[in-house]
């Protein structure tokens, strides 16, 4: 590996780790010059580029998460007293979550309590018991899995879930590659979604859920089958998301990700924690 | 338009690509038609229309099935209902075309002395009506094998029984023994003028209803409210 | 010097030390690393150091600023801050007092 690939996969780790651009470049510079006098290798100089890159983020006590000045948007997404029943047993009891632009709502609890069913819920793909969902503006949802078709290539479903949008051909075409890209996969033109691996398929249904940029994102554990750099682009991309004001809800069972969000749902019974 | 557009051409180039798929179906009509071919020409007829009818009411409940996974999906992303289910009948009214066009070649070719407007006219409607046949019970039936299960006797007992027998006509492929008589054996207009009005009626109501059912799965439901951007 | 125990006692100095030199005067990473390596400390390699100086950086003992150098490519050059220059001395002190009571363990003369 020479300087410049080192240094160039060094940026895309800094990225990775949540990094922010500004201090990537700053990093990526010092290292450049270190190398430049002291005329030394940089494996031997830094190490691998993703553990140079975790020191880095480690130093800085984790990853940069949020900008400094962030008010939160108008509302996006107002769910109020959500009830659903399931054979007699009350799996959602008048639940209520409002998530503003620029906001990253978690929903969490255990096996059973029913986070899944709030956000069909929320995406009206299931009827309530009880409550009601406000949405301002257009619903991208990404499903725990299916939401693909097995016989379609990855162009073929930006095309046609782009089409939707009122997106043409290439317009959707591009974004979904960009889409893709940002979770370091690039689509193989011809392979059906079927011979797609359980992680791959998953970035396929993430890329699909952004196409023609809604307001609100409803993302049921998206993470699966990913590799931990890609759960790492997966998070960075949240973030970016949230950024660019979009209002956002993320089902997740990974405590360690809270501190990255702005607010928790919390799905557990009262009674289910005290046993 | 548009909308409907693509989701026909997505709809057509997934049955393409199921290719041993398509090559049984499109045998099968031929399978009808040779078992009958050495005794009764008339018959084989009157069979290879049927297997055109199964074939594409087939393909029409795999479809249906395999699109239920997604069809939300495209829901949220701004389809409605009638894009997707128009889109995918036009994609199996297409295949059907492409599927009958051999066998009524076959049948120019190999059959003397029958109507052949009138064949023309069973294999037309048999596309119409199977289609939308196949992708109702794709919606009724949540399994596919259950659906094949009442395809097989549904043509069954299509085979079996006398197209004279009242009962027979609740059979939606029914149209296609009344008008085949008219074809084979010169009999008078009334077979004809019969078995039209079964057979577009039997397209038209079953349009609609997979149309209804669609558009009842796919509803925007009611608690959930869209407030302008 | 035993490399193994040098490094694992720096582990815990080295900020302290990076500090001083810094103290000083004006430094940048690799000339850093030259003067480490100057007073024994052995090399210290960039994947350590450019941790370390961005820590002391974002906990304000040390502000940094790039210049381009008369020779040589632009160079990040780091300064103590006031708030550094305190956090020294009283580690110094510290220092001073733990290797004393380190050194009065290691010297004493076994008893007879």
């Amino acid at each position: 590996m020479n300087h410049n690939a080192w240094l160039a996969a060094l940026t895309g780790e800094l990225r990775r780790h949540g990094v922010g651009p500004d201090l990537t470049g700053h990093v990526v510079a010092e290292a450049a010059t270190h190398l430049t006098e002291s005329g030394e290798h940089p494996l031997r100089v830094f190490g691998p580029p993703d553990a140079y890159a975790r020191a880095v983020a480690d130093s800085l006590g984790g990853p940069d998460r949020r900008p400094p000045h962030r008010r939160p948007g108008p509302v996006r997404l107002a769910a109020q007293g959500i009830t659903k029943r399931y054979r007699g047993r009350t799996v959602l009891d008048r639940v209520d979550l409002t998530v503003r632009a620029g906001e990253i709502a978690a929903v969490v609890g255990a096996n059973g309590s029913g986070k899944s069913t709030f956000l069909r819920i929320c995406a009206g793909l299931v009827s309530p018991d009880a409550g009601t969902v406000r949405v301002h503006g257009a619903l991208g949802y990404c499903p725990q899995d299916g939401g693909t078709a097995e016989f379609l290539d990855a162009d073929e479903h930006f095309a046609l879930v782009g089409g939707g949008r009122g997106l043409t051909r290439d317009t959707a075409r591009r974004a979904g590659r960009a889409g893709a890209a940002a979770l370091d996969w690039s689509p193989p033109a011809g392979t059906q979604a079927r011979h797609l691996s359980g992680g791959t398929r998953q970035k396929l249904n993430l890329v699909l859920a952004r196409l023609g940029e809604p307001e609100v994102l409803l993302l049921d554990e998206p993470y699966q089958g990913f590799d931990r750099g890609t759960y790492l682009d997966f998070w960075h991309e949240v973030w970016r998301w949230r950024d660019a004001g979009k209002a956002i809800v993320v089902v997740t069972h990974l405590l360690n990700q809270l501190d990255r969000v702005d607010l928790v749902l919390d799905l557990t019974t009262p009674r289910e924690r005290a046993a | 338009m548009t909308r409907t557009l693509v989701v026909a051409e997505t709809a057509l180039r997934e049955l393409v690509r199921r290719r041993s798929v398509l090559v049984i179906l499109l045998l099968l009509p031929l399978a009808f038609y040779l078992s009958r071919r050495g005794d009764h020409l008339g018959q084989s007829i009157r069979f290879v229309c049927l297997g055109v009818g199964w074939a594409l009411s087939t393909a029409a409940l795999f479809a249906g099935s395999a699109a239920r996974g997604i069809e939300p999906r495209l829901r949220l992303s701004g389809y409605r209902s009638l894009h997707l289910v128009l889109g995918r009948l036009l994609a199996l009214w297409t295949v059907g075309v492409g599927l009958s066009v051999p066998y009524f070649v076959l049948i120019l070719v190999d059959q003397r002395d029958v109507r052949y407007g009138a064949i023309a006219l069973i294999m037309a409607l048999m596309v119409a009506v199977a289609a939308p046949f196949g992708l109702l019970l794709s919606a009724v039936l949540p399994r596919e094998l259950e659906g094949t299960l009442v395809l097989l006797t549904v043509v069954g007992l299509q085979m079996v029984m006398d197209p004279a027998d009242t009962a027979s006509r609740a059979l939606p492929f029914w149209f296609s023994r009344e008008i085949g008589t008219y074809a084979i054996d010169h009999t008078d207009g009334g077979y004809l003028t019969r078995g039209l009005t079964q057979g577009i009626a039997f397209a038209v109501v079953l349009t609609l209803l997979v149309v209804a059912a669609s558009a009842v799965r796919l509803r925007q439901r009611r608690h959930l409210r869209f407030v302008g951007a | 010097m035993d490399q193994e125990r040098r490094a694992q006692w720096l582990r815990g100095v080295l900020d302290l030390c990076v500090l001083g030199l810094v103290s000083r005067g004006e430094s940048y990473g690799y000339e850093l690393s030259q003067a480490l390596r100057a007073h024994g400390m052995g090399t210290v390699q960039g994947g350590t150091l450019y941790p370390v100086l961005l820590r002391l950086q974002r906990s304000g003992l040390l502000t940094a600023h790039w210049r381009e150098g008369a020779t040589g490519p632009a160079r990040k050059y780091y300064r103590i801050s006031p708030a550094g220059s305190a956090a020294l001395r009283a580690a110094a002190t510290d220092w001073t007092a733990f290797a004393a009571s380190v050194g009065a363990i290691l010297s004493e003369e076994p008893k007879r």
